[in-house]
């Protein structure tokens, strides 16, 4: 740290360096931490999270009963203690409440006062952050699995909505109305998720087992299929041509810079994939568990020299390098199968919420006092932490001394 | 780290964690506790011997586990710091929280084992709840989704809690649906028990009026209720008497009938009594000095009669209905709304139930002494007298009335059975005379004339009785001599049983009953064709059978024709001795059997104690106790004892008797001994019929000869040939 701080000083290292350096510290220091709460709102599991971008704020969160709340995440209380309060919530008393699971939720990309929210009551609801009333509601004729709206789009308002039908409907924010339909999938499309990098690229993946990506300019179908065995006839059987999994594939996710792409399946594997040539760079995360009927959503890092990647598996939320697919970390704490995780990227937190009916929040430790500064003040400092928590000290009775 | 240690911490863990006792052994783990102590490395090494323990499928093992992680996970934060990151699987382990794995058995330690976790994850949460994050959480967790009540000292998991609700809304249902059968059914028969509880009511009103009836319907004479008048004393206050008089006439006691003896059964003292004069005659009383002092007695005795009796076979039937009938299924109501809770129809239901109780209570009260139910025989000339009846046949009984009783009722009467005899309108023409017959009047004899005798008889001053008297006695000698002549007529005579019937009865009381057979049918006679066997020609136009005897004597079937076998079994002599063998109670056997008491064996002479007074007897059970304190007692089923300990976790002692009995056996054991001979076997729980069956017809070579067969079969179904009958058979 200090390394680096002087480097900085002296102007040898660019001011990302340093961000970068820090910023991967602290992911990897991640834990459950005593700090950091989360109101316990839902009552039922919580199938999905979202945090807005602009302030990076404001937190919202699905449950499978229909509930979605929105969190307060910023910390002003000036103490290390915090519990994220939830500002407002859509509860079963509301007479706009999705009447089943919300699948998916997302922040309007540019701006907190609106955010739009898609269950299996087959409806997908655009609500004013204000009022928590629907200012749009599109009704659709099966479950609605997930939506996604392209993070950067400038000149268009596209809504990608995958549900039980194969095709894929975009829904126009600007006119309020469904105006696309891709076709090509066979199976109920599980997830949806644009590129961040070009606006007019999705890619959706689908219980058929292919990841497609779309080029939404063009009328004629979709510009490739992203095939595990990279084209290699030899190895696939005649079905799973073009698929990119063996299973179901139910998570999509682009890294920050929007040139790989990250798939998983329920033959619990996780892939990564060049997402403008659509190869498979048969990095090796191994086994991942995944036995999520929906979809599932998981997340990237955002600015770390290796970035990493935490996915859901079984009851805990791996923590792998994405390029060299190595597990860093499990990070253990739900105590049922998790659902969602969501990467907080200015502060490195980590949101996740699972079955289990919390959302908890992974805070990166904080730094101890070097030992080389002073020793009698971490001496000191870590007396005064075992006064402040007696819980940390060992309790051996004098009884069994003999 | 010394090895040493670390093997003494391991075999400390093993030793008890595998000592299947409830609590731990508090010198092993204060041993544990030392090595503990020394570095966080041991604690690891703790960590995971625990851990290893805890998914043992063994209840036992995983309860003393628990335990001692809870008393570590008490004094040392590296310890809680492991724990605590894999609480998840901790749970898992002690709490069952995932529904998938299931505790193991025994079931009993496993529920202790499930409060204890409980209990003690709550108490954690209170002390540690403040530094462990994810002990929060995780009690969060089960707070809010596994919906553990913490106050529920069962700390019955949402499950259970649901089944339970199940059971209760089944219950619910079985409950109401009841109620709907038994509220449909007291619609039903609510009407029947109303009109039969009217029917009982007025007839009981009949036989029995009340006051209010009274003064209805005055002078309406009520015949045969017979209001029993035990005790009269003649006193000489003649003031009370009328006023008595007066007063019973008043409440309209006018007919007075006394009880009479209950065998003859007869109501022949009921009389209209017109005037006072002639009820104070009929009384028995001379003049008005006399004052008759009756002492009513507040219970009534009730005695059927000719004259009640439709009345009191009509209350007899409904009072049979009442009791067998609706008074159960009331109650059976009341039982179905109480627990239904219907108030209305259970306050309807307890209405019901008070008015049948009263009516039975009062039908009680009337204490009704019915007539044996024989039907009588009826008489010929019934326009005789009205006062005298039939009775049936009562042959050599004597109707008895204690003296004490025949003093109070005035009678020196006994009814002998000269009257019977005369009133029993057969004449036999072929009957021997006899002295009763010579005694008694004749049967023309005129009612009043009749009635005079009788009177006069009863009147203990008159001559007639004491003539009576005599009479009775000489009579008595002579029934006896006339019934040992007619035996001897009797056994001499054959083919009159007809007139051996109506002989007289005291034969017929000796006589033995035998079964009715084809030497009875011909006694005396020569069998026609006893014991031949005619075999009938072939009546056929071509075939004529081989020349042959028609007719075959069988002596064997003639001889049964002609004889009788007679069992003879001896007279019942009772058994006057008691097997008192002492029992546990301290208590001799008071069994009474002949030879061998069901419980105690042979029965022995013996002492006040029970013990046995020949040496050679107790010697014989010294040895006989011997014996059967080696050999394992029958009542203990192994199998049963093995289930039940696996229940509930408590050591029976079913191993120790079937190690015994395997070795006894001499099978070919290994001898292998258990492992931890300490802990409830649950391999031996799982050693019932089903599980070796199973073993037998799921075993795996059996299985593969079944496929194999199968796919031969099926191969067959496809060959060219196999339906020609040379290619099938190989």
């Amino acid at each position: 740290m200090l390394s680096f701080l002087t480097a900085r000083q002296n102007g040898v290292d660019g001011p990302i360096r340093l961000r970068r350096a820090e910023s991967t510290r602290r992911v990897l220091s991640l834990e459950l931490n005593h700090d950091r709460d989360v109101a316990r709102v839902h009552g039922n599991g919580v199938n999905t999270i979202d945090i807005e971008a602009i302030e990076g704020r404001y937190m919202l969160s699905g449950g499978s009963d229909g509930v979605i709340v929105v969190y307060d995440l910023e910390n002003n209380s000036k103490k290390p203690q915090y519990t994220c309060k939830a500002i407002c919530t859509v509860g079963r008393s509301s007479r706009h409440v999705h009447k089943f699971s919300v699948e998916t939720v997302q922040w309007y990309p540019h701006d907190t006062g609106m955010f739009i929210s898609s269950s299996f009551d087959k409806t997908m609801k655009v609500w004013d952050t204000e009022t928590l009333k629907p200012a749009e509601v599109f009704q659709f004729e099966g479950n609605v699995y997930c939506h996604h709206m392209s993070p950067l789009a400038r000149k268009h308002a596209l809504i990608a909505v995958g549900t039980k039908d194969p095709k894929v409907q975009l829904c126009d924010l600007k006119s309020g109305s469904r105006s696309h339909v891709l076709q090509g999938h066979k199976g109920e499309v599980l997830s949806v998720r644009w590129s961040p990098r070009y606006e007019h690229i999705l890619a959706t993946a689908s219980a058929d087992s292919r990841v497609r990506v779309w080029d939404v300019r063009r009328a004629s179908g979709s510009l490739f299929n992203l095939d595990q065995h990279n084209g290699d006839k030899s190895k696939a059987s005649s079905e799973a041509v073009n698929a990119a999994h063996d299973g179901r594939v139910n998570g999509l996710c682009f890294t920050y810079d929007g040139l790989y792409l990250l798939t998983t399946g329920t033959d619990d594997r996780v892939r990564l994939w060049n997402s403008a040539t659509g190869e498979n760079t048969l990095v090796n995360y191994g086994k991942v568990v995944n036995e999520s009927r929906k979809g599932l959503k998981f997340s990237v890092s955002k600015g770390c020299s290796p970035e990493f990647m935490f996915v859901p598996s079984g009851s805990s939320v791996a923590m792998y390098a994405v390029h060299t697919g190595e597990l860093v970390t499990m990070l253990n704490g739900h105590y049922n199968s998790v659902d969602c995780c969501e990467f907080h990227p200015d502060y490195q937190e980590l949101y996740s919420g699972g079955k289990d009916c919390n959302i908890l929040a992974w805070v990166p430790l904080l730094r101890h006092p070097d030992v080389e500064d002073e020793g009698s003040t971490a001496a000191s400092q870590s007396a005064a932490q075992s006064a402040v928590n007696p819980a940390f000290e060992d309790a051996w009775s004098s009884s069994d001394e003999d | 780290m010394d090895g040493a240690k670390r093997d003494e911490l391991s075999n400390l863990v093993e030793e008890l964690t595998t000592s299947g006792n409830a609590d731990l052994n508090p010198s092993k783990m204060k041993a544990v506790k030392k090595i503990c102590k020394l570095s966080n490395v041991y604690i690891d090494h703790f960590y995971h011997l625990i851990m290893s323990q805890l998914s043992q499928d063994h209840c036992q093992i995983r309860l003393s586990a628990f335990q001692m992680a809870s008393e570590i996970f008490s004094r040392s934060h590296h310890f809680r710091l492991l724990l605590v990151a894999d609480l998840q699987h901790f749970l898992e382990l002690t709490m069952e929280t995932d529904t998938e794995q299931p505790l193991p058995p025994p079931k009993e330690i496993a529920r202790k084992l499930r409060r204890l976790a409980v209990q003690t994850l709550q108490s954690w949460q209170g002390t540690y709840g403040d530094a462990y994050k994810k002990l929060v959480v995780g009690y969060h967790f089960l707070k809010k989704v596994k919906k553990v009540d913490f106050e529920d000292v069962d700390a019955r998991t949402l499950a259970e809690r649901r089944r339970q609700e199940e059971k209760q809304e089944r219950l619910r249902r079985i409950y109401i649906e009841k109620m709907d059968k038994a509220k449909q059914e007291m619609e039903e028969t609510c009407s029947e028990i109303e009109k039969n509880l009217t029917e009982l009511n007025s007839c009981m009103d009949l036989l029995m009026p009340t006051l209010s009836n009274f003064h209805l319907c005055d002078l309406e004479p009520l015949p045969n209720s017979a209001h029993p008048v035990d005790d009269i004393k003649i006193r000489s206050s003649s003031v009370s008497g009328h006023e008595l008089n007066a007063d019973r006439k008043e409440i309209g006691y006018k007919d007075m009938k006394l009880e009479e003896d209950e065998e003859e059964g007869r109501s022949d003292w009921e009389e209209e009594v017109p005037d006072e004069n002639v009820a104070l005659r009929s009384a028995g009383l001379l003049s008005h000095k006399y004052s008759l002092e009756l002492n009513v007695p507040t219970e009534m005795k009730l005695q059927e009669t000719d004259d009640n009796e439709a009345v009191i076979n009509t209350m007899r039937d409904l009072h049979r209905l009442l009791t067998t009938k609706h008074r159960p299924a009331v109650q059976s109501w009341i039982q179905v709304f109480t627990k239904v809770g219907d108030e209305h129809l259970l306050r309807r239901a307890l209405d019901y139930k008070s008015s049948v109780d009263t009516a039975l209570k009062r039908h009680e009260g009337l204490h009704i002494c019915y007539r044996s139910r024989q039907r009588r025989v009826v008489r010929a000339d019934d326009t005789d007298d009205e006062d005298f009846e039939e009775v049936p046949e009562k042959e050599g009984y004597e109707p008895h009335i204690p003296a004490h009783l025949r003093a109070e009722y005035g009678l020196e009467p006994l009814p002998s059975t000269s009257f019977s005899v005369a009133f029993q309108m057969h004449p036999q023409p072929d009957e021997k005379p006899s002295i009763s017959r010579a005694a008694n009047a004749p049967a023309t004899i005129s009612a009043s004339h009749r009635r005079r005798i009788r009177e006069e008889e009863q009147d203990p001053t008159c001559a007639a009785a004491t003539l009576k008297v005599l009479k009775k006695s000489l009579q008595q000698s002579a029934s006896s001599s006339s019934a040992c002549a007619g035996l001897e007529q009797g056994q001499g005579t054959t083919g009159t049983a007809e007139q051996q019937a109506e002989d007289t009865g005291g034969q017929k009381a000796i006589a033995p009953v035998v079964p009715f057979g084809l030497d009875l049918f011909y006694w005396g006679e020569e069998q026609p064709s006893s014991g031949k066997i005619i075999k009938s020609a072939s009546q056929h136009q071509f075939w004529v059978p081989h020349e042959m005897e028609e007719e075959v004597e069988n002596e064997e079937l003639s001889a049964q024709g002609k004889s009788r076998y007679i069992t003879f079994a001896g007279s019942f002599q009772p058994v006057q001795h008691t097997c008192r063998a002492p029992m546990p109670s301290g208590t001799l056997c008071q069994r009474q059997d002949r030879v061998k008491c069901p419980f105690h064996g042979l029965i022995i002479p013996r002492d006040e104690c029970g013990n046995p007074t020949n040496p050679e007897d107790a010697a014989h059970m010294m040895e006989e106790k011997r014996k059967k304190r080696e050999q394992q007692p029958d009542w203990q089923d192994t199998e049963l004892m093995r289930e039940i300990e696996a229940a509930t976790g408590e050591d029976l002692g079913s191993s120790r008797s079937y190690g015994k009995g395997k070795m006894g056996k001499g099978s070919k054991g290994k001898g292998k001994k258990m492992k931890y001979p300490n802990l409830t076997d649950l391999k031996q729980s799982s050693n019932t019929s089903r599980f070796r069956l199973e073993k037998k017809v799921f075993n795996k070579s059996s299985m593969r000869r079944v496929t194999e067969v199968m796919n031969k079969m099926d191969r067959k179904k496809h060959d060219k040939f196999s339906n020609q009958f040379n290619y099938a058979l190989n």
